[in-house]
Order: C-alpha cells, then sequence, then structure tokens
C-alpha cells in the first residue's frame, strides 16, 4: 500500500495535475485497492469537518498579514534597513535576505506567506547587484520556511492540535531554534562566499550614522511582533485568535508607517483569498488520503514495520527522521503533518520521547520538505517572483540551507535541551 | 467475518484497556478466529468527532463507538442520555445508563442506521478549578471551561459563564486566568498536569459520565448470522461493557486520591489539591436547577414522545420528572 | 466566444473573492471584538464556533478563483519539457481530471446537508446554531468550483482547436503571471 501511494504520487503528479487533486486521486485508489468498504462515501463529512476548523483560520490571516506589510512598504524599508546592517558580510544582500525572513518570521505563521513577502522585496534588487541568482533566492526560499518554526507558526498550531500538546509550549521551544537556524543560515552563506566570492555579489559597508537611522524601519515589525506573541503570553488571546489581533495589528501599524487605502485592502484581501483557497485544496486531499489509509491500515502497517525492526529508541528516530526527508521530497507539507502526526507521534511518544521536543524535530524536517524539489511550495513561491530564469537554479540555491537543517536535525536530537530549555526555563 | 473497528479516543484508558484487547484479541479468539477485525480510532483517522456515527450508519466502516454526547447535533433526545449530576457514582450511572438503553437503541436505529451494542463510562467529567471554591455556589460569575451542550445550559443556569478552550491549552488558561475552573475527567487531569495549575478539585460529575457507546452498521448486523450476533452481543456484554464499568468507580476513587492526596494512589504520585466536599444543599440545587431550567429545554428540543419515554425510564431510576415549559 | 466566457467567469469570481474576502475581515473584526469584551469581563461566545464556519465557506467559494488565477500547485518536471501542443495536451487532461474530481467532491457533499435538514440537526454547542444554515452555502460554494472548472475547460478546449495555445495556456496553463502575493 505504501509502495502504491508513492508510486501513484509520483506518477500523477508528473502528469501535472494539481497537488491537492493528486491526493483525492491516491485517496480514491486506496479506497478502491485497498479497503472493502465504501470510503467514498465518507468525502462529504471529511471535506466539511476539515475545512470547518476554527484553528486553520490562521491561515488566512496570517497570509493577510504579509499582503498588508508588502502593500503598504513596510516590508521594503524592513529589507533596506536589515541591508544597512549585514551586508558588510562576505554574501552581502543574501544575508537581507535571511535576516528579513526571520524578522518577518515572527510576525507571520506561514512558511509561504514569509517567503513571497521577502522575495517580492528582494528580486529586485539581486539584478540591480550583481548577484548569484541561485544563491540569492535559495536563500530566500529556505529564510521563509523559519516562518513555521520561529512563533507563531501555522505547522506547530495543527500539530499541538493534533497531538494535544500545548501551543504556546511548541511556540516558545521553536524560538531557539529558529534563531539558530537562522545563523546557522547566515554562516554557510559566509563560508560560501568566502571560497567563491562571486557567487555573493558586493559587499557593502555602511556608515555607522546610516546604520542606526536604519533601525528605525524596523519599528514597525518588531512592535507587530510584540503585539501578536504578547497577546499569546498575556493569555489574552489563544494562537489562533492572535492571528486575528495580527491582522488588525498589521492595518493599524500600516497605517501609521506606510500607507493604506481602501483598493490596497481590497488587492490585500483577494491575494490572501488565492493563496488560501491553493493550501486549502492540498489540506483537504491529504486529509482525505490519511482517512482512507488509516481506515485500510495504514497505522497498523506502519507501526508493525517499526515495531519488526525492533528498533533502540535513537535508531527509532533516525528511521523516522528518514521517512520524513524521503515523504518530504513529494508530499506538500501541511498534509504530510496530517497524513503522519496521528500514526508517528504516539510511537515517538511510546519510545519515552518528549512530544514538544518531537514536534520541533519535525518541523525541521517539514522546514526541508519545503525546499526540496519536486513538490517544495516555497521554491514555486520564489520562482513565481523572480520573472526570470529557471526553477532548477533556485533548487540549486537552496542546497547549503538544506544541508544546514540537516545539521540542525542532529543538533536537536543530540542536544534535545535546544528546543527545551526555553519552555522549562519560562515555566 | 472481517469487522472494520474505529474506536474511540486512542490516548485514553478506555480505548487501551478495554477496547484494543477486546476486538484484537478477546473477541477474534472467542469466535474461533471465524472473526478477524482490523482496528482503528477516529482520531487516527483524522474523523470530526460529530461524523463517527454518520459514517458508521453510511456503512464505511462496520463498528464505530465514539462519546454519545458528540452526536447530539444529529440527535437532540440523545442528550438524555447522560444528564450531568444526576448520577454521583458508577452504579448510578451504569443504572441511568441501563433505562436509557431501549432509548438509546431506538435512536440509533432510527437516526444513525446502526444497532447499539454496547454503552461504557469514560471517567465522570469532574472541575478543576484555580480559584477558591467551597460549593457548587461559588462557580457564580466564574468561567468555566466545558464542551457539551446540556454542560454549558447548566453552566450558565449557575450564573458561570461558558469559555470554549481546547484541552491542550487548559494549564496555560487556567494559569493566566483566562479560565477559573475546567472540565475534564479526574484522571486526564492528573496524566495532562492540571494539579499543577489549579487549587480546588470539585469532585462531582458536571460534565456527566461521557457515555461511550459501541454500534454496528444495521445492514451489517443484520446481515449477521443469528449465531454470531448472539455470540458478539454476549461477548462484548461480558468482556468489554461489564469490566469498564466494574472499574469505573474505582479508578474515580483512585483518581481523586491521586489528585488531592486523600487516599492512596495507584497511579503515580500524590497531589495535593483541595478536595472539595459537596453538601446536600448543593445537590438540591443543582437538582432544582436541572429541573427548572436545564432539562425543560431540552425537553422541547428533543420533543414530547422522547421527553415521555425519558421520564418513564431514566426519569423513574434517577427521581427526576421533566415536564416542557 | 471562449475569451468572453473566461473573461465573465473571472469577473465574477473576482466579486466572489472580494466577497468573501470581506467575511474574512468582518471575522477577524468578530474575534479582536471577543477578545476586548472579555478583558472587560464579558463575552461574545462561539467566535471559534463561528471561525470554523467561515473557514468552510471561505475555503469551498475562494476555490474557482484561485482555479482562474491557476493558483493551485502543479508540478512541471514533464509538462515544462514538453512543446506547446504537448504542454496544451497536459493542461488539457489535467483539467478534465480536476473537473471530474470537483465534480464528485461536490456530489459526495450533498448528503451531508441532506442529513442535516433530515435530522434538523443543531451543533452541539450553546448556539445551537442549524447545521444546514451554514453548510449549504459551504455546498454550493463546491458546485460553483466543479461548474467553474467544466466551463474553463470548454473554453480551453474551443481555444486549443482554434490554436490558440498561448490564450489557452493563459486559462489553464501551470502558473499565474509572477505578481506580488
Ligand atoms: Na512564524
Ligand atoms: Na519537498
Amino acid at each position: 500500500m505504501i509502495t502504491y501511494v508513492s508510486v501513484g504520487l509520483l506518477g500523477l503528479l508528473a502528469l501535472s495535475i494539481p497537488v491537492g487533486i493528486v491526493l483525492f486521486l491516491l485517496g480514491f485508489g486506496v479506497d478502491t485497492f485497498f479497503s472493502p468498504f465504501p470510503l467514498t462515501k465518507g468525502l462529504g463529512n471529511l471535506v466539511w469537518s476539515t475545512s470547518n476548523n476554527a484553528t486553520l483560520i490562521a491561515i488566512p490571516f496570517f497570509v493577510l498579514l504579509g499582503e498588508i506589510l508588502v502593500r503598504s512598504g513596510i516590508a521594503t524599508r524592513t529589507y533596506t534597513a536589515l541591508d544597512r546592517w549585514v551586508s558588510w558580510l562576505p554574501g552581502g544582500l543574501v544575508h537581507a535576505n535571511v535576516a528579513t525572513a526571520t524578522m518577518f518570521s515572527a510576525t507571520s505563521g506561514s512558511s509561504v506567506a514569509t517567503a513571497a513577502t521577502v522575495a517580492t522585496v528582494a528580486m529586485p534588487q539581486a539584478e540591480k547587484l550583481g548577484y548569484d541568482p541561485k544563491l540569492f533566492s535559495g536563500a530566500i526560499a529556505a529564510g521563509g520556511t523559519l516562518g513555521i518554526m520561529i512563533p507563531p507558526s501555522i505547522n506547530l498550531i495543527v500539530y499541538g492540535f493534533l497531538t494535544q500538546s500545548s501551543i504556546p509550549q511548541l511556540f516558545l521551544a521553536g524560538l531557539l531554534p529558529g534563531i539558530l537556524l537562522a545563523l546557522g543560515f547566515m554562516a554557510i552563506t559566509v563560508l560560501i562566499c568566502a571560497v567563491r566570492p562571486e557567487l555573493g555579489g558586493t559587499r557593502r559597508v555602511f556608515p555607522i550614522g546610516e546604520m542606526l537611522r536604519a533601525l528605525i524601519q524596523l519599528i514597525p515589525i518588531i512592535l507587530l511582533f510584540t503585539v501578536i506573541i504578547g497577546t499569546i503570553y498575556k493569555g489574552w488571546a489563544t494562537p489562533t485568535e492572535a492571528a486575528a489581533v495580527g491582522v488588525a495589528g498589521a492595518i493599524v501599524i500600516a497605517a501609521i508607517f506606510g500607507g493604506i487605502s481602501v483598493s490596497m485592502i481590497a488587492e490585500s484581501v483577494v491575494g490572501t483569498v488565492k493563496i488560501t483557497s491553493m493550501i486549502m485544496l492540498v489540506v483537504i486531499g491529504a486529509s482525505f488520503l490519511n482517512f482512507t489509509l488509516a481506515s485500510a491500515g495504514i497505522g497498523r502497517e506502519l507501526s508493525e514495520f517499526l515495531d519488526g525492526l525492533g528498533l533502540s529508541p535513537l535508531a527509532t528516530i533516525a528511521v523516522v527522521v528518514c521517512i520524513y526527508i524521503v515523504l518530504g521530497f513529494f508530499i506538500e507539507t501541511l498534509s504530510l503533518m496530517v497524513v503522519t502526526i496521528p500514526i508517528i507521534v504516539p510511537l515517538i511518544v511510546a519510545q519515552g520521547y518528549d512530544v514538544i521536543w518531537f514536534g520541533i524535530l519535525m518541523i525541521v524536517l517539514i522546514e526541508m520538505a519545503l525546499i526540496t524539489p519536486p513538490v517544495g511550495l516555497n521554491l514555486y513561491v520564489v520562482q513565481g517572483a523572480r520573472k526570470s530564469g529557471t526553477l532548477s537554479e533556485v533548487m540549486l540555491g537552496t542546497i547549503p540551507y538544506v544541508i544546514a537543517m540537516m545539521v540542525m536535525v542532529l543538533a536537536l536530537i543530540a542536544f534535545p535541551q535546544i528546543a527545551l530549555w526555553l519552555p522549562a526555563a519560562l515555566q | 467475518e472481517d469487522l472494520s473497528v474505529v474506536g474511540s479516543w486512542s490516548s485514553l484508558p478506555l480505548h487501551n484497556e478495554y477496547e484494543a484487547p477486546f476486538w484484537t484479541e478477546t473477541l477474534p479468539a472467542a469466535s474461533n478466529g471465524e472473526i478477524n477485525v482490523n482496528l482503528t480510532t477516529h482520531n487516527q483517522m483524522n474523523l470530526g468527532v460529530g461524523d463517527v456515527y454518520r459514517l458508521l450508519g453510511d456503512g464505511v466502516y462496520d463498528v464505530g463507538m465514539t462519546v454519545a454526547d458528540y452526536a447530539v447535533a444529529d440527535a437532540p433526545e440523545l442528550e438524555g442520555l447522560d444528564v450531568p449530576l444526576i448520577a454521583m457514582t458508577a452504579d448510578e450511572a451504569r443504572a441511568m445508563v441501563d433505562a436509557a438503553r431501549p432509548m438509546v437503541t431506538d435512536i440509533f436505529h432510527d437516526r444513525f442506521n446502526s444497532h447499539v451494542l454496547a454503552i461504557a463510562p469514560y471517567p465522570p467529567q469532574v472541575v478543576f478549578c484555580n480559584h477558591e471554591i467551597s460549593s457548587l455556589d461559588d462557580l457564580q460569575g466564574l468561567k468555566v471551561r466545558a464542551s457539551g451542550r446540556m454542560t454549558a445550559k447548566f453552566l450558565e443556569a449557575l450564573g458561570a459563564e461558558g469559555v470554549n478552550v481546547s484541552f491542550a491549552e487548559v494549564p496555560g488558561a487556567l494559569q493566566k486566568g483566562v479560565v477559573d475552573c475546567a472540565v475534564t475527567g479526574a484522571g486526564s487531569g492528573y496524566s495532562a498536569g492540571w494539579w499543577e495549575v489549579s487549587t480546588h478539585l470539585l469532585p462531582i460529575p458536571l460534565g456527566g459520565w461521557d457515555s461511550v457507546v459501541t454500534a454496528m452498521n444495521l445492514d451489517k448486523w443484520n446481515s449477521l448470522s443469528e449465531d454470531m450476533q448472539t455470540l458478539i452481543q454476549e461477548q462484548i456484554t461480558s468482556g468489554f461493557e461489564d469490566p469498564a464499568w466494574a472499574s469505573a468507580q474505582g479508578a474515580l476513587d483512585n483518581d481523586i486520591a491521586c489528585l488531592t492526596g486523600t487516599g492512596e494512589c495507584a497511579s503515580g504520585e500524590a497531589r495535593s489539591m483541595t478536595l472539595v466536599e459537596v453538601s446536600q444543599a448543593d445537590f438540591d440545587k443543582a437538582r432544582g436547577i436541572l429541573e427548572s431550567e436545564v432539562l425543560p429545554e431540552w425537553a422541547e428540543r428533543a420533543g414530547e414522545e422522547w421527553t415521555a419515554r425519558w421520564n418513564d425510564s431514566v426519569g423513574k431510576v434517577v427521581g427526576v420528572t421533566v415536564s416542557a415549559n | 466566444m471562449a475569451n468572453a466566457l473566461l473573461e465573465r467567469l473571472r469577473c465574477m469570481n473576482r466579486i466572489v473573492a472580494m466577497m468573501i474576502g470581506v467575511i474574512l475581515l468582518a471575522c477577524a473584526a468578530f474575534v479582536l471584538a471577543d477578545i476586548i469584551l472579555r478583558k472587560l469581563g464579558s463575552s461574545l461566545g462561539g467566535t471559534d464556533e463561528i471561525s470554523g464556519y467561515v473557514m468552510a465557506i471561505v475555503t469551498s467559494w475562494g476555490m474557482g478563483f484561485a482555479l482562474l488565477e491557476l493558483s493551485h500547485v502543479r508540478i512541471d518536471i514533464l509538462r515544462g519539457r514538453a512543446g506547446q501542443l504537448g504542454r496544451s495536451l497536459f493542461d488539457l487532461f489535467s483539467m478534465t481530471v480536476l473537473s471530474a474530481t470537483i465534480t464528485l467532491i461536490a456530489i459526495r457533499c450533498w448528503p451531508v446537508v441532506a442529513r442535516s435538514l433530515a435530522n434538523d440537526s443543531r451543533a452541539n454547542t450553546p448556539l445551537e446554531t442549524p447545521l444546514a444554515l451554514v453548510q449549504v452555502p459551504w455546498f454550493i460554494g463546491w458546485a460553483w468550483f466543479a461548474i467553474v472548472a467544466w466551463l474553463t475547460l470548454v473554453a480551453a478546449i474551443l481555444l486549443i482547436a482554434r490554436g490558440e495555445f498561448e490564450q489557452s495556456e493563459a486559462a489553464i496553463g501551470a502558473f499565474g503571471e509572477a505578481e506580488n502575493l
């Protein structure tokens, strides 16, 4: 059954059928070939229950927030300001991409929204300043993935929701790994550009006065982050509700620091509807596929597989990491989580691992999946904002950052405290 | 005979200690291998809790089990199976469930095209408060996390405010005062660490007993031979329902001891929440509210016929008569 | 005629997108109001329940708009290597499969609504929302998606039959024009 799904997935995707539809088709296939029961009868209920979900409303809210930041000019000014601070490093503006992505990650719960925001403001600079398009766009795609590690994060909300674990705890746990990952991205950029300076474009050093003045431009984003995270930790709003607070905050901040008009809000809203529908078709398809797989006994098959290996806890984690890396190549990330969490997490917890820690480990793997071909949403988003060049340039450009993520996975396994220290310290 | 079975929450003792062994070991063995079960749970399938019986009726799987209260959207009369605060002990709860069984059987037959095999209890849904309380009356004006329509209505009638918080967020919400009290099973609250963030335990089933109904798709049931039907029914009653009930009171006493340190705790370290004694006056008041406000409202939702049947069965056992306002 | 049909569909879906966008904004405002009221010691109640309904309706109605904007993710590996005619065939096949699948989904959604109507189902919450009230608009959204998909497919077939490959690619190709997200 697992073979059938993997092969079917690749085949149907190669025919360029939309990803969401492919998941439905695979679900129909599992129903027809592996289940004696009329599972497709449950399709309508599945579609209703999956979309009638108050947690998922955070997706459109975060996308909307990003749209407002771009259209009000705040995103561009943040990018320029960060450029003043990091462009002296080998790699120059590439670091601004990572830094901006990190900042926006702190206000956005979605990687796609983060990558889209940064790509929109950064791409025009690349050609102007003569950067290698591969590394430059790779950094945006990879930096964007921080959106789901640094709080807030839709994927962590979904993880908390599916595993019944505390979302604020997960958010705290993601903060340090997120920042370390960002630093890791910058370190590997420095390394590459020190060896091959032609990839990095010109390094630029700005006068200290200009650097300090640029800090003012960061105020809107810091303010927005404070509002969103503050309401969660003050206990005023649930993590999901905080997304709505973020939208209101973005509108107010855009009105003060940028510009705001009815037509701009209208454009932002329409863009939001588009991206939300795109994501939700995939999420609903994945939910249906999960339903058919579970009914046909995949849970038993997987647990028997893992049990049958008779592995030590450490070896189990290694196998699970490999499973996620492989599945991450060709399954969309939210669907990957929805499909696997109910099966994998209980096995991991039974081995004595911490459920919060595993959530963070999984998010690194999910981040990787977002930038590995053939199915990596962030690759497509960045390519979409580029208007020239080929997709494979973006894919090649992300390779160094995938390596950084691998290192992060190993670090998390070796030192679980990277994730668990902060939540414990603030208890 | 291949049976596709969808169980209740996979993380809770009812599934792990009773459902899973029964369906995967007891029943197949008792049938001499004639019955072969494929067991999963509704949360592993990512099913909406309200969908379990709908899909069962459609024949998507053969056997389904979940909390009856999740299905009251489709069958308001089913709320009568689990009325808060009228059964204080497991024995009383079982008597109530047995009295309601013919009703429940008819409801599942008509609404969900399925046949009821067993009704088992989750632990009673008790009250954890991070706020000093000494009686039921003290809930007045407090923010209480509860689920289910009848419990919410009861809290409203009591003068408390119902707040919706997901299970995982309850500790944070209690700590920060987003809610003052929260209702859940005593065992769940113990293992989820609610004692860390709450001070007072009101050990009365404010959220009822959350009865879990096990039912089989009616077409499937009718397709079975009479011998097979008898075998399944006998086995599930003796191998699943009876043991689950038998341990219910002991589990409750143990969980309360674990939370308050007022007795032997077999689950781990005992904690020291304040146990709030519930007085006769409290019960009388609860009864009064139920009879004057909550149940009459339910009678309107359920209709005359079901109200009359309830009065004749459950009502007789617990000594309550409902009349629509 | 094909172009006129596509233009009409785009225009209608843009209006739909605007309307559900307004619903989204209203929902955000509603959530915000509840947070503020809670701080003041009162509550509107039921915001999460209503958010769920909004999400279901926004999702189903936004699908058609996203389709015409070429937003539903497709993998371009083989298709990108094919010639103009080959790409069109990929697109036609993909659109046909999509239309059929969405139609099946819409058909399967109907029994959910029918059950709620037959049982006069009400949400298991203090609001007691009649489920049909929110499921009917949700269902029509999926039906609308199916209709949009079939009409777009017809328009694309007409365009390809006339040899207007670029026009057809703009209607059912793999990527939208690169624009601000
Ligand atoms: Na984030
Ligand atoms: Na991938």
